[in-house]
């Protein structure tokens, strides 16, 4: 009698199990999931560059009520479910593969930093999972037989010329080339100098420093003793506050100070240092609120919900990159990677900073701007034309002498 | 009466031995994709614990090198990958490191104490700056693409290279070698004293430790298909064996098997499930298992088992 009753309330509590577990298997959200560095030394660049916009983006999409998919005939929220890779490599591949096989997320987005996408890209490949390069990239990717990945970030390949281009426009005639021994260093170094070189601009010096170097003087010493008129480097954020500290220091000026990485960054760079200090200082991006009405969208969106500016070098690039992603969700009508892929690789989409589209190589080539110069606060797009938003200052006004 | 109960005992162990390698060769064939690739973290972190406590556990000399022997096969994978098939690069990346253990020995094993540490930590750094200034300099790159291979594969081969450390771990603890290095651990003088050449049995027992290190360093880079120095010479890889062993406990073999097969799950788990507070929780843990767990795990586990027995005792 008693395991009669027993009997009964097992076989009734599977059917509720199963009745109450059938609904759950209906879709009712999109996940996406991200290893992505949240505590190690790339922590400090995933908050100052990119990490945010995929934040805001999902905070966007749901207050619209998510993302319209035709093959479930209503919207669907998006859940962004992280998981934080230590800044370790193998963290990270094995948290990629954990989100694709074991959490069976809808969609992946990238990991922070060039040789984490480089290890990502192929994962994401070999399970057919769709990534959208955000910070980072290389040329040295495009070796990679990657169909799933598509590259978003400007890099070396448009900003060295542009450089030499404004070099060239404002007469600067000798150019010393410092970069960093690392990939992008030597990526940056390797194509700035040619590109110098053509347009007729000497260069002086082309020194690498190690990454980890706590003194830069020796270089900008140099640099200064044989008289050049600018000086670029390519540098990572400790590299670029030890430049722009060290020259101040020594009242050391160039009639054109250029950095890679630091500049675009507006809370790390100009509030820490000040308006009046980065007055003139070019850096690698670059957009800003005047570059189209949808870049002046991002900011009010970003600063409403951060309380900061967003980073003007990727900032608008991942946004816009995800608002084309969005578009062909809602083409394709399903969360179907390969009829997403194939619509995301051939067609054009209208974006934040205008036409949104990725060429052969899926490499996204419509960039807002190459390089960007601080200018009574602003990162001003100075590249020679349509998308400049201010003519270059030149000579830069020399630092500030310290009280 | 005692030596058929030790002998039970030993068919027992095998047996489960056994058991557990059977399961372990079969469940790529059944077991969900991501385990897969969680156990062969899992086994990575048991050959580095098991090969550091082969050369640290017995003679005292604590070695932060790990991540330099575990560098070298990166790179040997790396730099070889293309050329040969995947199992000679692997043991290619095993001598390489043993090659480097050898010279570094032979330089450093006369230094004891923290010098020793300090040295072994040192050529993690030495080795990584001086591979990045090659690279900038000389060969004008720094990062590598190394080939990949499928992850059953990689599951296989480290499962293989497991099998082999910790055999020899085994054997070598029951050997006379194994006894010499122990002495070494105990007073080297004396021992010296005694016959053994302190100094071969030092540096030979720090070879095969490195090969092994190596070997999981060639295996592992191809599930990274990018490298750079500062990937393959990652610190860390030289304090997470160490403190795995000790969470373990170093006195038993199988003490740092199950302080890097728990600590690498514990790791997993608490960083999927608390991708913030991690770190804070795991400290608490590592804190708790210092103060309250001197000989690790096994320790632990030896001694409730030992009050278990006294309590059944004690009633009848």
């Amino acid at each position: 009698m008693k395991s009669k009753g027993f009997m009964r309330i097992f076989v009734i509590a599977i059917a509720l199990f199963f009745l109450t577990a059938a609904p759950l298997a209906a879709k009712d959200k999109i996940v996406i999931g991200q290893a992505i560095s949240l505590s190690g030394p790339q922590a400090a660049g995933v908050d100052i560059s990119g990490g945010k916009i995929y934040e805001l983006w999902v905070h966007e999409v749901n207050k619209e009520g998510g993302i319209f998919v035709k093959e479930y005939g209503k919207k669907l929220p998006v859940e962004l479910k992280r998981y934080d890779d230590k800044t370790d490599i193998g963290t990270m591949t094995n948290l990629l593969e954990r989100l694709i096989l074991e959490d069976k997320v809808d969609f992946v987005f990238p990991p922070w930093g060039t040789a984490f996408l480089f290890a990502a890209a192929p994962i994401a490949n070999k399970y057919g999972y769709i990534l959208i390069g955000g910070p980072g990239g290389a040329l040295k990717l495009k070796e990679l037989n990657v169909p799933y990945f598509f590259q978003v970030l400007n890099f070396s390949e448009t900003q060295g010329p542009t450089l030499a281009e404004i070099f060239k426009e404002v007469g600067v005639k000798s150019v010393a080339v410092a970069y960093r021994g690392d990939l992008h260093g030597i990526e940056y170094g390797s194509a700035m100098v040619p590109d110098f070189k053509k347009r007729g601009i000497e260069v002086k010096l082309n020194k690498s420093y190690p990454p980890d170097i706590k003194d830069l003087s020796p270089i900008l010493k140099e640099a200064q003793s044989l008289g050049v008129d600018a000086f670029a480097a390519a540098c990572y954020p400790p590299g670029g506050f030890l430049f722009t500290g060290q020259s101040i220091e020594l009242g050391i000026n160039f009639k054109a100070f250029f950095l890679t990485v630091l500049p675009f960054s507006p809370n790390a760079y100009r509030d820490n240092l000040g308006v009046n200090v980065v007055e003139g200082v070019m850096g690698g991006g670059a957009w800003n609120a005047k570059s189209s009405p949808g870049a002046k969208d991002l900011v009010d969106k970003f600063v409403a919900l951060f309380k900061v500016e967003p980073d003007y070098w990727g900032g608008l690039f991942y946004w816009s990159s995800l608002q084309h992603f969005r578009k062909a969700i809602e083409k394709a009508g399903s969360l179907d990677q390969k009829k997403i892929r194939d619509i995301m690789a051939n067609e054009k989409f209208e974006t934040a900073l205008g036409p949104f589209w990725y060429d052969k190589d899926r490499y996204f080539v419509n960039h807002p701007g190459e390089i960007g110069q601080w200018q009574k606060g602003v990162f001003e797009v100075i590249d020679p034309g349509a998308k400049r938003t201010a003519p270059p200052l030149y000579p830069k006004p020399a630092w500030p002498k310290k009280k | 009466m005692h030596i058929p109960t030790s002998n039970y005992k030993k068919r027992v162990a095998l047996g489960v031995l056994f058991i557990l390698l059977i399961v372990m060769v079969t469940s790529p064939l059944y077991a969900p994709r991501y385990t897969v690739i969680l156990l062969t973290s899992i086994f990575m972190f048991i050959v580095l614990t098991v090969s550091w406590t082969v050369f640290s556990g017995p003679t005292g000399y604590v070695s932060l090198a790990p991540a330099a022997f575990f560098g070298v096969g990166v790179y040997a994978s790396a730099l070889l990958g293309f050329v040969f098939p995947l199992p000679v690069v692997i043991l290619l990346g095993g001598i390489s490191s043993s090659c480097l253990a050898v010279i570094v020995g032979a330089l450093t094993l006369r230094l004891r104490g923290i010098y020793f540490v300090m040295f072994t930590f040192g050529l993690v750094e030495l080795l990584l700056h001086f591979i990045l200034w090659w690279e900038v300099n000389i060969t004008g790159t720094t990062g590598r693409v190394v080939p990949t291979v499928g992850n059953t594969t990689v599951y296989y081969l480290m499962l293989g290279v497991l099998v082999i450390v910790i055999l020899t771990a085994y054997l070598l603890n029951r050997s006379r070698y194994g006894l010499a290095l122990q002495s070494i651990g105990e007073c080297e003088e004396a021992a010296a004293h005694t016959g053994v050449h302190v100094t071969a049995m030092k540096i030979s027992t720090f070879a095969l430790s490195a090969f092994f290190m190596g070997a999981a360093g060639a295996i592992m880079a191809t599930r990274w298909t990018y490298i750079d120095p500062r990937i393959a010479f990652n610190p860390v890889l030289s304090f997470l064996p160490v403190l795995m062993a000790i969470f373990g406990g170093t006195g038993q073999l199988y003490g740092p098997v199950i302080g890097a097969a728990l600590f690498t799950y514990l790791e997993e788990f608490l960083i999927t499930r608390f991708p913030y507070y991690y770190m804070l929780i795991f400290g608490f843990i590592m804190v708790f298992a210092i103060l309250y767990l001197p000989e690790g795990l096994v320790g632990m586990i030896q001694k409730l088992w030992k009050r278990i027995g006294g309590a059944k005792h004690a009633d009848s």
